[in-house]
């Protein structure tokens, strides 16, 4: 049977349609999509020096990623950044949240100084942050009169970037916690007064469920974001540094394969190994959603 | 409400994989990112240019204490040529970045500096142009004239692909200031390294913690510890490139002296890493480094290189030596430094061949070679015109660099086709050694096994 044909109108309405969604999805096209295929196809060649004479290797770079114990090194370390971060600075964002949510003196001001350290650059961060640490030198070491390898002692190394990492992203978290605060209704609250309920009450109560879709947010891209953890890592760690190895996240490996030793096969290999790991955590916390998260 | 959960999942999953593939990317993408921005500046003003016709020169280079002096030189050029000539500096992470950039995209700049890091990688794949014929044919360019580890460097199959711009040699840097303080006598032209081993220790334990004698990490190999290997009579990689020398007895027993400056005279490995060696030197915190030539400005330019008097502060030494044969008198073989040198390339897809040759031919004819060491902008590639170099510092006695071309032996910097993957291998693992040198043994061993390895599979 012949499909109906479009009317003049609905043709030039479709034509315009394209026309304004063409920016958006060459975009994608030529920024995302080309280059996650090709990032796939990498993984599967014995990469040439410029993009020429790949050679197919079949699964040899993934057997070779697997098979060694820097993977799965810094996989660990990922995970333990992520372990710091994500908790940290959901619970940390969301009590300064529901603080800077009362009318008190210099609101303004307080949630302008903890967002600060999401308008700095993430490389002047790090770079700060690295001075603060200095064993001899450093803010740290002098104010407490100690001598702790903040950044060199491989036990102590993952929490100091970790504490970076919190400190980096609670502003913008706490951000989104106060949008989600604020469509809260206020009736629950005076209801909960009248029979009352402490504040603690309310704040288990009533803010987190009603909260629990901002939270759920927030846990989720936090999660997906530490998984990816490079920059801290790269400004912070000297290359010598003999904390490197219990530190070294997957992405920076990544990096160190692909760019620093030029063999984009086997960098690609640990991308796509990375990324069904996070598939496969957004997909199990995609299935917790309907237990703990309330939509009303 | 459905719908909409659905969607937020589908959403979710798509930034996830979006947000770690375009990561990736970058690499795929550079042909088309960094490829551009050599492009938009070849607008040159034209206003010396009768011809008005000729197009600018794209000419990159990472390093910018040289820029000036090279404008000036390739100045001179374009009054002759009539083409303007536009010199980009870029960092030299980003230089190869974007040099790689554009190899994959075809848009190369025309003219540019080639490394032994890479230089072989660029020859293979055929990305630099063939410059055999031209230099056969040029009056101005013999390659005899070169130091020879530079033009083999850039040569493959009987080719030549870059004609030397430069050369560096390494020097011993001591800080007066530090050596008074600790009541040690300043380092002569003729010590050995067992001398510079007992200077360096009566100076930190002088300082008990709070400065050193001696800075030096895994990552000073070129700048420091390569040079000891090679007056032992050891080595690095082979002559033919593709087997490691970490376990040859001498490389072996350089190391061991290695191990022992570690526990007695050098700053504690985490203080090195943390605050970097030069940062250290600068800052009272160590009495003697070893650096390159490359580094002499900014040591000269440093606040405390001089007193207040006019006098060095900041003064170089040549390079220690291995009295091997124990006669006391250094043999030229007994001293060593390593050498480096940068090559002016063309790229293979130039525009402009001919205007591209005649520049570089330009910068490496006598003349203009000569007139780079006095500009102070680097050692020259052309043999034989170092002492113009020594005369670019005023106050400050760099003879040390030059000295040892006479009195020691140059060692070509070792290198393969992919250098940094081993490079970076014992950066990394000798850490352990520096902090704890009973190791240095079988850290070696394995350090040959895993280099012997990845030179395999080049």
């Amino acid at each position: 049977m012949k499909k109906k044909g479009m009317t003049k109108a609905q043709k030039n309405e479709a034509a315009w349609g394209l026309f304004f969604v063409a920016p958006t999805m060459i975009g994608l096209i030529v920024l995302n999509f080309y280059p996650i295929a090709y990032t796939v196809y990498q993984s599967f060649m014995k990469t040439g020096d410029f993009g020429m004479g790949n050679i197919f290797v079949g699964l040899s770079n993934y057997q070779q990623v697997l098979a060694g114990s820097e993977f799965w090194g810094a996989l660990l370390n990922t995970f333990k950044y992520a372990l710091i971060e994500v908790p940290f600075s959901v619970c940390i964002a969301l009590v300064l949240a529901v603080f800077l949510n009362r009318k008190i003196a210099f609101r303004g001001g307080y949630r302008t100084i903890f967002f600060l350290p999401m308008v700095a650059a993430p490389a002047a961060v790090a770079m700060v942050w690295k001075f603060l640490y200095n064993q001899q030198f450093g803010l740290l070491n002098n104010v407490f009169h100690t001598s702790t390898e903040w950044i060199s002692d491989p036990n102590i190394a993952w929490i100091s970037i970790g504490v970076i990492g919190v400190w980096s992203i609670v502003g913008y978290n706490m951000i989104l916690f106060l949008s989600g605060l604020q469509e809260i209704p206020h009736d629950y609250y005076e209801a909960a007064d009248i029979d009352g309920a402490t504040g603690i009450k309310q704040f288990f109560n009533i803010t987190i469920p009603l909260l629990s879709p901002t939270i759920f947010f927030i846990v989720q891209t936090r999660i997906i974001g530490a998984l990816q953890v490079f920059d801290l890592v790269y400004m912070v760690m000297d290359n010598t540094n003999r904390a490197l190895k219990s530190v070294q996240s997957v992405v920076y490996i990544f990096y160190q394969h692909a760019f620093t030793y030029n063999d984009r096969g086997y960098g690609a290999a640990i991308v796509v190994c990375m990324l069904a790991i996070i598939m496969v955590i957004t997909f199990l916390l995609q299935k917790s959603e309907k237990k703990w998260v309330f939509y009303n | 409400m459905n719908n909409h959960g659905k969607l937020r999942k589908l959403s979710v999953l798509l930034l996830a994989v979006v947000m770690i593939l375009t990561l990736a990317a970058c690499g795929g993408n550079n042909a088309n990112s960094g490829g551009n921005a050599n492009t938009d500046a070849a607008t040159e003003d034209n206003s010396g240019n009768t011809g008005g016709s000729a197009t600018a020169l794209e000419v990159k280079i990472w390093d910018n204490t040289q820029l000036a002096g090279l404008r000036e030189i390739a100045a001179e050029w374009t009054a002759v040529s009539g083409i303007p000539v536009n010199i980009q500096v870029v960092t030299w992470d980003d230089y190869w970045t974007l040099l790689e950039a554009g190899a994959s995209g075809g848009q190369m700049p025309d003219v540019f500096w080639m490394h032994s890091n890479t230089a072989q990688m660029y020859m293979e794949a055929n990305k630099l142009l063939d410059l055999t014929d031209y230099i056969n044919n040029s009056d101005v360019i013999d390659l005899a004239n070169y130091y020879d580890g530079i033009t083999t460097l850039y040569s493959l199959d009987g080719k030549q692909f870059a004609v030397p711009k430069d050369h560096d040699t390494i020097a011993l840097l001591y800080n007066k200031a530090l050596f008074d303080a600790a009541g040690v006598e300043y380092p002569t032209d003729d010590w050995t390294w067992d001398d510079y081993y007992n200077a360096g220790k009566a100076i930190t334990d002088a300082g008990a913690g709070s400065y050193y004698g001696v800075a030096m990490n895994t990552t000073n190999d070129q700048d420091g510890w390569f040079n000891i290997i090679y007056s032992y009579g050891g080595y690095v990689i082979s002559e033919d490139h593709k087997t490691s020398g970490w376990d040859n007895p001498n490389t072996k027993e350089a190391m061991e002296f290695v191990g022992k400056l570690c526990s007695d005279v050098f700053a504690p490995q985490n203080v090195v890493s943390e605050n970097g060696t030069d940062t250290m030197f600068n800052n009272g915190l160590a009495a003697m480094i070893t650096q390159g030539s490359w580094m002499i400005k900014s040591f000269y330019d440093d606040d405390d290189a001089f007193n207040e008097d006019g006098s060095q502060n900041y003064a170089w030494v040549m390079l220690p030596y291995h009295d091997a044969n124990g006669d006391g008198v250094a043999q030229p073989e007994e001293r060593c430094s390593i050498y480096n040198g940068l090559g002016w390339a063309a790229a293979a897809d130039t525009k402009q061949p001919d205007a591209a040759w005649s520049l570089i031919e330009w910068f490496g004819s006598y003349d203009m070679q000569v007139k780079q060491a006095q500009l102070g902008v680097t050692m020259a590639g052309y043999m034989g015109i170092s002492e113009e170099f020594s005369d670019a510092f005023e106050g400050m006695n760099i003879d040390a660099f030059i000295n040892i071309e006479n009195q020691g032996t140059l060692v070509f910097r070792p290198y393969s086709k992919y250098t940094t993957r081993w490079s970076d291998q014992y950066q990394k693992e000798l850490v352990n050694a520096w902090i704890d040198p009973s190791q240095m043994d079988s850290i070696l061993d394995s350090l040959a096994a895993s280099m012997n390895e990845t030179l395999a599979r080049e």
